[in-house]
């Protein structure tokens, strides 16, 4: 495959630059800007701004309500991220068979993810809502208590791994069904002649196979986990009951907008983000070796 | 391939059915209430606005002044006010008032705060009234007194409303919606335990009563429900003459920190507790949840529900949907303290500097036609909020406004017999949004047993002070 050649070498950027403004503008800036007033004691989104250094920094890295939040965020994105993943793999190695209707089972499953993470939100606080939600009627009919999903720390928790899990099945269950259907069966088929069981054989060899598929649904899941899981926590519990589900992105998002905190908003961003940056660069370190790629 | 093109093909129009059918059911509109008898029994007058019609887009006529009028209100309210600025504009050729909707309270302040940064904010704007110190100190407003024309009477407000808005003796910005909590009822299921239908409950130990027998009887599961907002406990801090704040509840000058840890606010927290221990008070689990709290009330799990006024013809209607029979209390309080009343809650109308003094002078036109006696009797029927003029109350009470539609009444006296002290001025705080959380999850705490009443409380009140502190530096 031959790559075009252009004739003059700005010929390229000129291409390029629609998006690179785009970047430049919506993404570039605002990230310097964050950046910049995390190092601010900041009023009023942006009208009075006062350099206190690295005040902000110092002042989470002391409150233990920010450590909270962190381990939240940790406990709710490793829930999130494993068990999502494991459900997917499970439903997609069954959407998989050779059934009647699988098409359409295919079709179905991939659904949640086209929601606005809005709707989802809305839709679960109404199954889940005391008094009135569907799940009360039949936790009541079936272990005879209703369950105090909103109020209860516990509960609450457990509800926003549900929703923020469900909500992402349909993005992991497309990309391990692609994946799955890349299997090459030759290689399964040898792994049974030479006696490997269905155990075996699933770890060993689709396991394996799927690990490039794997390794980029982690961080993609993680990016989720991290960022998307806002709408649910907003629309759910907003960060309650007692900050049990304050992850980080919820308690940024109330500093900078509710409170009027930008400065330890921004800060808030930037720790964040080097978390997330971090949690990454660990995969590719460690997990990059296991990766198979290749048939 | 066949059948999953036609599934493919059923299941996007099934996804289409709802747009349709969502705009396809519109209630009959009725024409508001004025020549319509009270209905003492069951059926309930329903004042209703057509919900799915948009109103008709105008063109900006050439040459007119455009002001821009931001709010926080959605639904029916929403439409109401649309066809009130499009009969501020058809009886005002060479102004064209351009209102939108910005989401909610916060939001709208939001926008307003990085629309002034960009040096273009929107002439008017809704601002809640625990923002006041917040827009005070923002310095994006010009304060509203000393714009309005001579002719407009500012004593013709109500007591409780302009002790709420005057800082430093001055009114910054105009009132607008104000409201203030009420005891709402079903009738029909205080009937069914046994109790007299007209006499609500009035004190914190006559609610223990009649949640007992409420209970007790069977007739619902739980006895009343009222957000877990921070709103109520500031309610009842005034209706018990205690003070939120320091420097007369921040008024006097800037305040530095907040009485959580008052016998007042110990008697509130502790009676919340032992209503949520009986299983007489229950709530949706999530704090400052308003629909849940209706929702548990509307749908019968309590027989009562403490809400804001400005809610009355929703309560209404859903009285006559649901079938029973609405009646309206005043906000309870403890027998052992003398009744002081209560803060307006709600929001006003801020202007905003920078502008042109042609755009001013509109600007404050509109606004002061907005609040006028005709609109202030308009904006009460229509939605429950206060009638904020005295005017606009005699008016009402020459229509027999009040005994026709008794529902409106308990609100209304409620303001009336409102003592003026600090206290029921109500609090100017800076970080009051984060004071608020705060104080939402040491009750929270409190009723999930975590922590005692005098914990809580104290606790609350370290993190509060704290917090005003640190925003008290960040506006000096």
């Amino acid at each position: 495959m031959s790559t075009a050649k252009f004739k003059g070498k700005w010929v390229p950027w000129l291409f390029m630059l629609p998006t690179l403004i785009i970047l430049a503008v919506f993404l570039y800036y605002p990230v310097i800007q964050t950046f910049r007033l995390s190092f601010y004691r900041v009023a009023f989104l942006g009208l009075k701004t006062k350099f206190t250094g690295l005040d902000n920094y110092i002042d989470l890295l002391k409150d233990s309500n920010y450590h909270h939040t962190v381990l939240v965020t940790l406990v709710i994105t490793t829930a999130v991220v494993v068990i999502g993943l494991g459900i997917s793999l499970f439903i997609a190695m069954l959407a998989n068979q050779k059934i009647r209707g699988a098409h359409i089972y295919r079709f179905l499953l991939i659904w949640p993810f086209a929601l606005s993470p809005a709707v989802a939100g809305v839709v679960f606080l109404f199954m889940f809502s005391p008094g009135f939600g569907v799940v009360n009627y039949l936790t009541s009919l079936v272990i005879g208590r209703e369950l105090n999903w909103l109020g209860d720390p516990t509960l609450a928790v457990i509800l926003i791994i549900m929703a923020s899990i469900w909500k992402n099945l349909g993005y992991n269950i497309v990309f391990y069904l692609a994946a799955l259907q890349n299997v090459n069966t030759e290689v399964l088929e040898a792994a049974s002649i030479d006696g490997a069981n269905a155990w075996q054989r699933f770890w060993r060899v689709t396991f394996a196979l799927l690990s490039p598929m794997t390794f980029f649904l982690l961080i993609t899941n993680i990016t989720y986990s991290f960022f998307d899981i806002f709408g649910m926590v907003d629309i759910l519990t907003k960060g309650g009951p007692q900050d049990a589900t304050n992850v980080m992105i919820y308690n940024l998002y109330r500093d900078a907008f509710e409170y009027y905190k930008t400065g330890l908003a921004s800060a808030q961003s930037v720790i964040l983000f080097l978390l997330v940056v971090l949690v990454t660069l660990i995969q590719f370190r460690t997990s990059g070796r296991q990766v198979h790629y290749g048939g | 391939m066949k059948a999953t093109k036609w599934l493919a093909i059923v299941t996007l129009l099934a996804l289409l059915l709802p747009l349709v059918a969502a705009c396809g059911a519109t209630p009959a509109p009725s024409t508001g209430g004025e020549g319509q008898p009270a209905q003492v029994t069951v059926e309930v007058t329903r004042i209703v606005e057509k919900e799915c019609e948009e109103a008709p887009k105008e063109e900006i006529p050439e040459g007119a002044i455009v002001i821009d009028f931001w709010h926080a209100f959605g639904g029916g309210r929403k439409l109401l006010i649309e066809r009130m600025v499009a009969d501020y504009n058809y009886t005002h050729p060479g102004v064209y008032v351009r209102v939108e909707n910005k989401g909610s309270y916060r939001d709208t302040l939001n926008a307003a705060i990085l629309a002034a940064q960009q040096g273009n904010p929107p002439h008017i704007v809704q601002i809640f009234e625990v923002g006041s110190q917040l827009a005070l100190d923002s310095g994006i407003f010009i304060p509203f007194e000393d714009n309005a024309p001579e002719w407009v009477n500012m004593d013709d407000l109500i007591g409780g409303v302009s002790n709420y808005y005057r800082f430093n003796g001055k009114f910054y910005s105009m009132p607008w919606n104000s409201s203030n909590p009420i005891l709402y009822y079903n009738k029909d299921m205080f009937r069914a335990a046994g109790l007299d239908p007209e006499k609500p409950p009035e004190t914190f130990e006559e609610m223990l009563d009649v949640c007992e027998k409420i209970v007790g009887s069977g007739v619902a599961k739980n006895c009343v429900s009222w957000p877990l907002h921070s709103w109520f406990f500031e309610q009842w801090m005034a209706n018990m003459g205690a003070e939120l704040a320091n420097n007369g509840n921040g008024r006097d000058a800037r305040a530095t920190e907040v009485y959580l840890t008052s016998d007042a606010a110990k008697t509130i927290v502790s009676w919340w507790k032992e209503m949520y221990d009986k299983g007489y008070y229950a709530y949706s689990g999530k704090l400052e949840d308003w629909d849940g709290a209706d929702a548990i009330f509307v749908s019968g799990q309590a027989a009562m529900e403490i809400t804001s006024t400005s809610d009355v013809v929703n309560r209404q209607n859903d009285a006559a949907e649901n079938g029973f029979e609405l009646g309206t209390g005043y906000l309870p309080y403890p027998a052992n303290s003398e009744r002081q009343g209560v803060i307006v809650g709600g929001a006003s109308m801020w202007m905003s500097g920078g502008h042109p003094e042609e755009e001013l002078k509109a600007a404050t036109d509109f606004v002061t036609w907005f609040t006028n006696t005709e609109n202030a009797v308009r904006w009460h029927k229509a939605t429950g909020y206060f009638p904020i003029r005295k005017s606009a109350v005699t008016v009402l009470e020459g229509q027999q406004w009040f005994e026709r539609n008794p529902a409106y009444r308990a609100a209304f006296d409620q303001l009336l017999n409102t003592k003026d002290t600090k206290a029921t001025r109500g609090a100017v705080i800076g970080a009051f949004p984060e004071v608020r959380t705060i104080i939402e999850q040491a009750i929270e705490k409190v009723l999930a047993g975590q922590a005692t009443v005098d914990e809580a409380l104290q606790q609350a009140k370290e993190e509060a002070d704290k917090a005003i502190e640190d925003y008290n530096k960040s506006v000096e």
